[in-house]
């Protein structure tokens, strides 16, 4: 039962992680109907600079959240000025496409700046395990939980009664109609792309509280994919959902099926899930007119 | 001097070429590349070789992403599938290597169907994550099931032997490759000229239009992803045939994006755009090789070092400058070009 218990805690957890990564995508797709396929490097970066700020001494958790949430803010105001703007109206195909171009140029730049090496991460919540009765958890697990849970409920009322959060869903439901209703569909797509990178801020802090810091990182965003399918593109918390599903399905798979299994389980789900509901569980549905 | 095309009847609007002329550019284009080996040393024809066999592939995926609109990050798995077929079948089941090429090819196509039956439901993005997904769910069955595969340890990979003669040099495999390349291109323009390529592209442009009119939607996508698939498994056999070793790690994602980088190059559901852009990406990295040798010595050990890297920030480069500044690729500067050429004095 401790092993199954466990097993289903470190699944959270993961899926915690997936979660945050998977309402980044939701965001930007909510708000400008593209996939951001460049997440998991934008978080990548964001964790790299982190770890520079990790280094001034007397920081703590605190004011490294400080430090790191504004410029994952002024990055994806960056980000999104330099590269997504100027695509504005143009097809779909070719804005996805200007995400992986950009991904892969994250990554490489990464790579090329801080070398391939994985980096211990300093653990300013402490490294003792905390128990609760049969489960044991690091602060770092914890952390990525709670801030999970708080974020989810903050993107919740956002789009349900914030003006920005309604406008995002209009400018996502149709660009030109939202323009010609007054949304300054500009500030939008610049609104959307920061607090995506502020997801992806949390995600790679809560990434480094737990593990070291490598380049691997990236594939966080890849492996977020899943998460975000099986909760549906388009829905925020549907995608908090799809992550803590797919974490706890991929630990489970290689807990008890076998180590092979934990890798692939999340993508082997959502095809058959994308089979049955080709929108994700919490996906609306696209009307199309010829 | 050759003006505007005018077509007046309907068999000019499916000729294969607009003007006999072409036949004889074509031919003379052949002949200049066929007497490469003549002037290139083992490197070169082996770059070469390499840009013939990966532009199969690209054809491939410019008949699904180009041609049919379906988005496909999923073909470094057709291709992994297409070399492995190959090496198991020549090894394990002693086939003859040219006959393993076209079954490799087959089977990729019937792999196709596993990501083509969920696209029938899917579109766009939910369809591009999908084809991702089975990449990486390919690469882990080919590391586990180590019985057929040899897992991560690889496979190497017997020779192509043709009429009692083995293909194992350089120049052999450069026109061995040529040829392929030549027949699949064929291969191509033709089946774009018939019923098959007229439904694709309707598809592309909209596919509740196109159902409307009477294409069978089910019918035509799934056969774009496996005629796409085959195209793919065929260069993956010939990668295999000419690194004559294979491992998951020569097919990792980067390549799915590598051949998305050399369609949107080219520009998108052109064939001569998909040559073009292969063409220009496969030889990006040795422009680069060649300019950081004249730049001296520091820049080649960095070079040597980060050679994964340099390579991917090039192709994202190369990718975001393509699709900000000529969406059309390769294919849209030549069509300017040949008009401004054509059309001199009287063009702007």
């Amino acid at each position: 039962m401790s092993y199954f218990l466990n097993l289903l805690m470190s699944g959270l957890v993961i899926g915690s992680l997936y979660g945050l990564i998977s309402m980044g995508f939701a965001i930007v797709y909510r708000a400008t109907g593209m996939v951001n396929f460049a997440v998991g490097e934008i978080m990548m970066l964001i964790a790299y600079i982190s770890y520079n700020l990790a280094q001034i001494p007397g920081l703590g958790i605190a004011g490294l959240l400080l430090t790191t949430i504004p410029v994952s803010i002024l990055l994806g105001l960056l980000i999104e000025r330099v590269f997504i703007r100027p695509m504005l109206g143009e097809p779909m195909f070719a804005r996805v496409m200007v995400s992986i171009g950009l991904a892969v140029v994250i990554r490489s730049t990464v790579i090329l700046i801080w070398g391939v090496e994985p980096k211990a991460y300093p653990r300013p919540m402490g490294d003792e395990v905390i128990k609760f009765g049969e489960l044991a958890l690091y602060p770092g697990q914890i952390f990525s939980l709670v801030v999970m849970a708080l974020l989810c409920l903050l993107m919740w009322a956002f789009f349900r009664h914030s003006r920005i959060g309604i406008a995002m869903r209009a400018t996502s439901n149709n660009e030109t109609t939202a323009l010609l209703m007054g949304i300054n569909v500009k500030r939008i797509s610049a609104i959307s792309w920061a607090l995506s990178a502020v997801f992806a801020a949390f995600a790679g802090l809560s990434f480094c509280l737990m593990f070291s810091l490598e380049p691997e990182i990236s594939q966080m965003g890849l492996r977020g994919f899943p998460a975000s399918i099986l909760g549906g593109l388009d829905s925020v918390i549907g995608g908090a959902f799809g992550g803590l599903v797919i974490g706890v399905a991929e630990n489970l798979a290689g807990g008890y099926l076998g180590r092979g299994l934990k890798e692939i389980a999340g993508f082997v789900l959502i095809i058959i899930v994308l089979m049955v509901k080709p929108y994700g569980l919490f996906g609306q549905r696209e009307i199309e007119r010829v | 001097m050759r003006t505007q095309t005018y077509k007046t009847t309907y068999a000019d609007l499916v000729a294969l070429t607009p003007h006999s002329s072409n036949w004889a550019w074509a031919l003379i284009g052949l002949l200049v590349v066929a007497s490469a080996p003549l002037l290139l040393g083992s490197h070169g024809l082996n770059i070469l070789s390499a840009i013939f066999v990966m532009a199969i592939g690209i054809l491939g995926l410019n008949l699904l992403t180009g041609v049919t609109g379906q988005i496909s990050l999923g073909h470094a798995g057709f291709l992994l599938i297409g070399a492995y077929a190959q090496a198991i079948l020549t090894t394990d089941y002693h086939l003859p290597a040219w006959l393993a090429i076209f079954v490799s090819g087959l089977v990729a196509a019937a792999a196709s169907l596993v990501v083509g039956v969920p696209s029938l439901r899917l579109k766009g993005l939910y369809l591009a994550i999908t084809t991702l997904a089975f990449t990486f769910i390919v690469r882990h069955m080919v590391l586990f099931a180590e019985k057929i595969t040899r897992g991560s340890e690889g496979m190497a990979v017997a020779p192509l032997n043709l009429f009692g003669y083995s293909v194992k040099s350089d120049m052999p495999f450069f026109y061995v490759a040529l040829a392929m390349l030549v027949l699949f291109v064929l291969m191509t323009l033709n089946i774009m000229r018939s019923r098959i390529g007229r439904a694709w592209l309707a598809v592309r442009d909209h596919d509740i239009a196109a159902r409307a009119m009477g294409i069978n939607l089910m019918h035509y996508k799934l056969l774009a992803f496996m005629v796409s698939a085959f195209y793919t498994g065929v260069a993956g056999s010939l990668v295999a045939l000419q690194t004559r070793y294979i491992n998951v790690d020569t097919f990792s994602i980067l390549i799915s994006i590598e051949a998305l980088a050399m369609i949107i190059v080219g520009g998108m559901g052109r064939v001569h755009g998909a040559l073009l852009g292969t063409v220009l990406i496969l030889l990006l990295p040795e422009l680069l090789n060649f300019g950081f040798s004249i730049a001296g010595n520091r820049f080649t050990t960095l070079m040597a070092d980060r050679i994964y890297e340099i390579k991917g920030l090039m192709y994202g480069v190369v990718i975001l400058l393509f699709l900000r500044l000529e969406p059309e690729g390769l294919a849209g500067i030549w069509r300017k070009v040949k008009r401004f050429w054509v059309q001199w004095p009287l063009s702007q």
